[in-house]
């Protein structure tokens, strides 16, 4: 993506957050009591001083995006497939939300071999067998660390408990 | 407490081997992490910490020195044998280090690497322990008013040098502040975006947010765009770097140490700019000047010299006012808190023992760098084979761990992969991700310090121009402010009328 044009879409995001904090966000989810004897001192005073300055700075991007130059040849993409490219981002987002779902259930150490062996595979690993074996030993290393030396309390879950 | 008594003290907290072989441990893990391209000592000493939370506070702090001065050094190998800087203070070291490793001198830069990685350490630590000290004693008669424009001048440096513009450094800052702002209203109590949740009302995981920001978008890229960017590696050669290649660049090395002091003691600036403001000044003073960026071993001395000057002094702001001077510092400053620690002047009082512990730590550290990085130099292949496809998913379990760890909180690893994905959007829009966890570690300390100084004055805005002190930062901050959006203009103007810049 060209250099302007990001510039364009950062100061027009920053405005909408800052239109959205001062609108919407900080009236209804930030409480504060009746009786602060100065405004200052409340505690919608900072989140509103943030997001004025988060909607200044979005409009200074976009007053110097004016400034800069259109290029002449628009940059290739660093990947071959962006379609591809995002298909694999969308999985991986599905493979993290899954993993922190499935924890409670499942437990951190299957859930870990589940979600090293799904990455793996997602990004097609020439090492498969490798990965396997990594996707077994690095949990259970890892597990012997946290539960038995550092004394952290490893989610077991539902099904197959280890030591 | 004499010196002679907190040196004594801190002797006695550090001498034992546990201390010790975390030390030599991390500075061996740095070294690897800082190795690995695509990996950063960044990223090496956010993965460590959470396997410090079992230690004493001396012994966990004292690992993630050593990874933090390992990775600056290895960093260095990947740029020399495979032009592919490990960290990005290792940029400088490309342009004579590749050079040289195509010319089959390799070993030699290595060699030269590490002695003046080695030798800007030890300047580095000597200033941080000559300075630090002093610089917290002059800062305990700080207020909340000096304290707010202390760290409002720190975040104004850290988002104008930080990318490549100040406006989207301010950005990021905003947002890592907006972040800050969840939990529970620090003088009244009141929610702020908990959304009723009790797992928001103490804010969001410093860990979670950390490792969401700097670990999880490189394994996103790395889903991104799975094909291989290893280089070849090129063989070490059979040359070694003499003694009189040493002497002959010392004044280079001795120089770029204290570039890397003086610019490291300055919160934001970090090693990069460092490195390379080392290498053009040894290249005008050199009288071979023209074999600079054709395998001048001069210039590989220079730029190690000046990353490797920043390590020491970055921890000076630390120390001694509280204020991290780069992202691992800031890391370190968690590490702190995690520990019960608070870092700042009050430390040399209340906790001067570990003061000096790490300080003899830090010097021991230089030591241990020594040894430790020729063997990682002859070891580089075997790291530098690690498939990526193996590799990132370990990451990503370690992260999955290290974050669960910290609270046995399962919300928190659903932070972090939401910070991942603001992560990894910010790197896809170039806005450099420091002065959003600076900001974030800093913001608490920021709306403390004003809301106490508003309380101080009954809401008299004057309290933050009370006196010289607030006066030299608000001064500083106008100067960086001019000279951010001077440059800012210039190069503009250069890219509109199509000439390269001066």
């Amino acid at each position: 993506m060209e250099d302007r044009s990001i510039q364009i879409q950062l100061g027009i995001g920053a405005i909408a957050a800052s239109v959205f904090l001062i609108a919407v966000a900080i009236p209804f989810w930030v409480s504060s009591p009746s009786n602060v004897p100065n405004v200052i001192l409340s505690p919608l005073f900072w989140p509103n001083v943030l997001a004025a300055l988060t909607g200044l700075i979005g409009a200074g991007l976009i007053v110097t995006s004016i400034a800069r130059p259109r290029p002449e040849k628009p940059d290739a993409s660093d990947v071959d497939d962006r379609p591809a490219a995002f298909t694999r981002l969308a999985i991986m987002a599905v493979i993290m939300i899954a993993s922190v779902l499935v924890m409670p259930r499942l437990g951190l150490v299957w859930t870990a071999m589940l979600t090293f062996a799904a990455t793996a595979f997602l990004v097609k690993t020439k090492h498969p067998r490798s990965a396997l074996v990594c996707a077994v030993v690095i949990p259970l290393v890892l597990y012997v660390f946290f539960a038995h030396i550092a004394g952290v309390a490893v989610p077991q879950g539902d099904f197959v408990r280890l030591p | 407490m004499s010196f002679i008594d907190s040196l004594l003290a801190g002797l006695q907290l550090v001498s034992n081997v546990e201390a010790f072989l975390a030390l030599a441990l991390g500075v061996a893990i740095g070294v690897i992490g800082g190795a690995i391209p695509g990996m950063s000592a960044t990223m090496a000493v956010a993965l460590t910490l959470p396997f410090t939370f079992s230690m004493t506070p001396i012994t966990g702090i004292l690992l993630l020195l050593g990874v933090y001065k390992g990775g600056i050094f290895g960093g260095s190998i990947p740029a020399i044998l495979i032009k592919t800087p490990g960290t990005p203070a290792s940029s400088a070291t490309v342009l004579d280090g590749y050079p040289m490793a195509e010319k089959g001198q390799a070993g030699k830069a290595l060699g030269m690497a590490l002695w003046a990685s080695c030798t800007a350490d030890l300047i580095s630590n000597l200033a941080l322990i000559f300075f630090a000290g002093f610089l917290a004693s002059f800062a305990l008669s700080f207020g909340p008013p000096e304290f707010f424009t202390l760290i409002l001048f720190s975040l104004t440096i850290i988002a104008g040098v930080s990318g490549d513009s100040l406006l989207r450094g301010g950005l990021s800052a905003m947002l890592g502040l907006l972040l800050a702002t969840i939990g529970l209203d620090l003088v009244y109590g009141t929610n702020r975006f908990t959304f009723e949740n009790p797992n928001m009302m103490g804010g969001l995981n410093f860990i979670a947010v950390l490792i969401g920001l700097f670990a999880i978008p490189e394994i996103l890229s790395m889903v991104w765009n799975p094909a291989s960017q290893d280089g070849v590696a090129r063989s070490l050669g059979r040359n070694k770097v003499t003694f009189q290649e040493y002497r002959r660049s010392f004044k280079s090395i001795v120089r770029g140490s204290f570039i890397g002091v003086f610019l490291g003691s300055i919160p934001g600036i970090g090693a990069a700019p460092s490195a390379f403001l080392s290498y053009s000044e040894a290249r005008r003073k050199s009288p071979n000047k023209e074999d600079f960026g054709n395998g001048e071993i001069e210039g590989v001395a220079a730029s190690e010299a000046g990353n490797n000057g920043v390590a020491g002094a970055t921890l000076i702001p630390l120390l001694a006012l509280g204020v991290p001077g780069d992202v691992i510092t800031a890391i370190i400053m968690g590490a702190f808190m995690i520990h019960g620690l608070q870092p700042g002047p009050m430390m040399f009082v209340l906790n001067v023992d570990i003061i000096y512990g790490l300080f003899i730590g830090l010097i021991v550290s230089s030591i241990f760098l020594f040894f430790l990085g020729s063997v990682a130099i002859r070891g580089f292949k075997y790291v530098a084979d690690i498939p990526r496809g193996v590799l990132f998913p370990a990451v990503l379990i370690l992260c999955i761990y290290g974050v669960f760890a910290v609270n046995n909180n399962i919300f928190d690893v659903g932070v972090m992969f939401a910070m991942g994905g603001v992560g990894f959007v910010m790197m896809r829009y170039k806005v450099p991700a420091a002065p959003f966890l600076i900001a974030f570690i800093l913001g608490p300390l920021l709306e403390d310090n004003f809301r106490q100084s508003m309380l101080m004055s009954g809401s008299s805005g004057w309290v933050l121009f009370r006196g010289p002190i607030t006066w030299f930062f608000w001064t500083l901050t106008a100067i960086t402010v001019f000279a951010i959006v001077r440059a800012g203009i210039r190069a503009t103007r250069h890219q509109a009328t199509g000439t390269s810049q001066p």
